[in-house]
């Protein structure tokens, strides 16, 4: 064995690559955390060198994703806890304020710097009909989190609503925990800080209760998501390609692939932090089960939508000043919303149109709740909540805006179940897979509890037994190229 | 270690290093099924190709076949409208087309009829359609792959591929021949026979990692089946063009024409 040789390829596995950020699921996450742990176990009960330490595992864990990129995070820490400490010591109103506006600005402008700056100059260059060279930019991994999480510490800071930590080791923990880092869940400091000083090791049982949410991620994401993706690829790529029926079936796809990636996502991050002893909170809840939109956003990305609701819905008046308020509130909530998810008019559009069904169904309740709740009302309910979502999945997903319409049109104008039987006979292993998710999805929610008890009761070797199995499943059906999540780009 | 985590820390450590050890093994078997490997110790243990080196062995043979070589055709700089025609192998050879397109200033036409053959274009007006509506000014095809165990191959397919190469006429084309996972009957040889030299890229003997169907290359290996044919094209191709590798760009055909099996 050469052993110069073993030490270059250890070099390239631990040393940043652009374009392959660490993923939960990937060797190289499993093997860091083999070493995580025993260290981790170790200094739980000395809070300051645990603390070190996983700030120290996180800023490695950025750096392994986003590279250079790591400086700006420490930068953003560093200046945000500072404003924070300085925040508690003025007295003077204006001056408070001023103090949380150089907070906003510093990480909104980075932001705007990083993921719209191209966006607008884009289309200021098309309004005056100027040529427009792009800057070239890329955009760190997980932004767009980690700015909602400080926007957040410094508001709450500023209302008194959290207490700034002592140091910029706890804040930093805060805001560079890795596993929420890159793709939330949106963490929010007066839930999170206090566990830190809680100091508290998971249990047995919150240890394999976090091994199951880390299994069942791995199966949504690196099993079905990556699967389904191949096929609705296709359908995106090629928006009057394929017959009607194969483009609602990319639709519907794609409908169910965002879910598995994101939530599975979700499902590891929250299964991490469980073995470390810290909750998450839940970022889905079955949405797809929703029968209303009002009801999808609460069940949606719920990091997310909460911290919508709370720091810029409730702000800009919330349902306090009538209902036509109310209703433009939401609207321009959810079109913050939409522009959150990328610097295009598709997210914008995407989000406008969810704020005009959330005011849709506000505004027609009160005759919607008189029809009843019997089955068939249900039933209709739960399909046209899912027609609307699925359709501006389109939006999101597809290149650009005249693709969109293609794609829709093309369900509608020709379907024809006659592709049915070639569809089933060609895609045989893409169905069994949204089979799968879709009856997972519709289970009772207490059996998935009932699940996580079985799994963490079950004896070692059969934890161990699914643990291989679901890992050989993942190298069975992966392609050699890594399939990041949907969600890094946001 | 604190023992509530010494069976979790046990249970990733023995499932990893059961990974690491099966991934040593030369094949590994459950009854019929034979399983994927990890690819960790591969991934461990690479040969390292630094970039002196295989350029040098890059050297060394285009030395030594110097001699065997013809003077390759002179590289075409114009930007290409390509028409890039086949059957379901375009799944994964289309994307990375488009991207040497994008890399290369050319435009990009994919029309991917699903279970076609020789047969299925070379007796039907597509081709002739498609060539008048785009006004390609260069054509890729790839076809075969549903035809490779057709007996008296030469009897049955040569009138249509023959049809096919009159079909595109003048214009310069590069034809990739089928990913074979079997010994074939006789297509490579009957479309290397009609094609005219250097516009034949034969993929036979090719190494690719297979879709679960044991026939499709993956999206990733497909990839690098067109990057060989784009590294191929300078030194063989009867009339090459601007392929340049597209590094990091991505690309996307200006548009793409799909047919299903039963379309006549």
């Amino acid at each position: 064995m050469d052993v110069n040789n073993l030490l270059l390829n250890l070099k390239d596995i631990f040393t940043y690559t652009e374009g392959q950020p660490m993923l939960f699921s990937s060797g190289t996450f499993w093997v860091l955390f083999l070493v995580f742990i025993p260290l981790y176990s170790l200094l739980k009960r000395r809070l300051w060198q645990m603390i070190v330490f996983v700030v120290a595992f996180s800023f490695y864990f950025y750096y392994k994703s986003s590279g250079v990129f790591v400086v700006l995070l420490f930068a953003t820490s560093l200046f945000d806890w500072l404003l924070s400490r300085l925040l508690v010591r003025l007295t003077s109103v204006t001056a408070r304020k001023i103090c949380v506006a150089c907070s906003l600005i510093a990480s909104l402008g980075i932001l705007g710097y990083f993921k719209y700056a191209n966006f607008f100059m884009w289309n200021i260059s098309a309004m005056v009909g100027a040529n427009f060279q792009p800057l070239d930019l890329i955009l760190p991994v997980g932004i767009s989190f980690y700015t909602f999480q400080s926007i957040s510490y410094i508001v709450d800071v500023y209302k008194g609503r959290v207490a700034p930590t002592h140091t910029w080791l706890e804040y930093a923990f805060f805001l560079s925990f890795f596993p929420a880092l890159v793709a939330g869940p949106i963490v929010r400091a007066d839930y999170f800080l206090p566990q830190i000083r809680e100091n508290r090791h998971a249990t047995r049982e919150e240890a394999y209760t976090g091994l199951w949410l880390i299994i069942l991620g791995v199966v949504k994401k690196a099993v079905i998501a990556d699967y389904i993706a191949q096929y609705n690829d296709l359908i995106f790529q090629s928006p009057t390609g394929y017959s009607g029926f194969e483009t609602v079936m990319g639709i519907i796809g794609y409908t169910m692939q965002i879910y598995c990636d994101f939530s599975g996502y979700s499902d590891m991050a929250i299964g991490i932090a469980l073995i470390m002893g810290f909750r998450l909170a839940q970022n889905f809840n079955f949405p797809y089960k929703s029968q209303n939109l009002t009801d999808f956003w609460r069940r949606w990305h719920i990091s997310l939508s909460t911290w919508l609701r709370d720091y810029i819905y409730i702000p800009l008046g919330g349902n306090r000043k009538g209902t036509r308020r109310t209703y433009i509130n939401n609207f321009a909530t959810m079109l913050i919303g939409g522009l959150w998810h990328g610097a295009a008019w598709k997210f914008v559009f995407w989000g406008a149109m969810h704020g005009a069904g959330l005011a849709v169904h506000k505004a027609s309740r009160p005759w919607v709740d008189r029809l009843g709740s019997s089955w068939p009302v249900k039933a209709f309910s739960w399909l046209l909540t899912m027609t609307v979502v699925a359709l501006l999945w389109v939006f999101f997903r597809a290149d650009t805006w005249t693709d969109s319409w293609l794609i829709i049109k093309n369900a509608f104008t020709d379907f024809s179940f006659d592709y049915a039987v070639p569809f089933a006979s060609a895609r045989m292993l893409w169905l069994i897979m949204m089979l799968v998710i879709i009856v997972a999805h519709a289970l009772p929610t207490n059996f998935w509890g009932k699940a996580t008890a079985a799994f963490v009761r079950s004896p070692w070797i059969v934890k161990l037994l699914i643990f291989v199995i679901v890992v050989q499943l993942v190298i069975e059906l992966q392609g050699e190229d890594v399939a990041p999540f949907i969600y890094f780009q946001f | 270690m604190k023992k509530n985590y010494i069976g979790l820390w046990l249970l990733l450590f023995v499932a990893f290093a059961a990974f690491a050890v099966a991934s040593t093994l030369d094949e590994i078997k459950i009854g019929p099924i034979e399983l994927k490997s990890s690819k960790i110790a591969d991934r461990l243990l690479q040969e390292r190709r630094l970039d002196e080196a295989v350029d040098s062995v890059f050297d060394a043979e285009t030395a030594d076949s110097r001699d065997e070589l013809k003077t390759p055709a002179p590289l075409d700089t114009a930007s290409k409208v390509i028409l890039f025609i086949g059957d379901s192998m375009l799944e994964g050879l289309s994307p990375r087309m488009a991207d040497y397109a994008a890399a290369n200033g050319h435009t990009l036409y994919t029309v991917m009829w699903y279970s076609s053959t020789s047969e299925r274009w070379g007796s039907s007006d597509k081709l002739r359609d498609y060539i008048a509506r785009l006004k390609p000014d260069y054509v890729f095809v790839c076809l075969g792959a549903n035809e490779l165990f057709v007996k008296d191959i030469k009897e049955k397919r040569d009138g249509f591929v023959k049809n096919i190469i009159s079909d595109i006429g003048v214009i310069p084309y590069v034809w990739i021949g089928p990913p074979n996972w079997k010994p074939d009957t006789g297509i490579n040889e009957l479309i290397a026979a009609n094609a005219v030299d250097g516009a034949y890229f034969k993929s036979d003997g090719m190494h690719f990692d297979r879709a679960k169907d044991g026939a499709h290359p993956t999206r990733s290996s497909a990839a690098l089946w067109l990057d060989s044919v784009a590294r191929w094209m300078p030194l063989h191709a009867a009339h090459p063009i601007k392929m340049a590798a597209p590094g990091n760009i991505k690309g996307k055909p200006k548009r793409i024409f799909v047919h299903q099996p039963d379309e006549k």
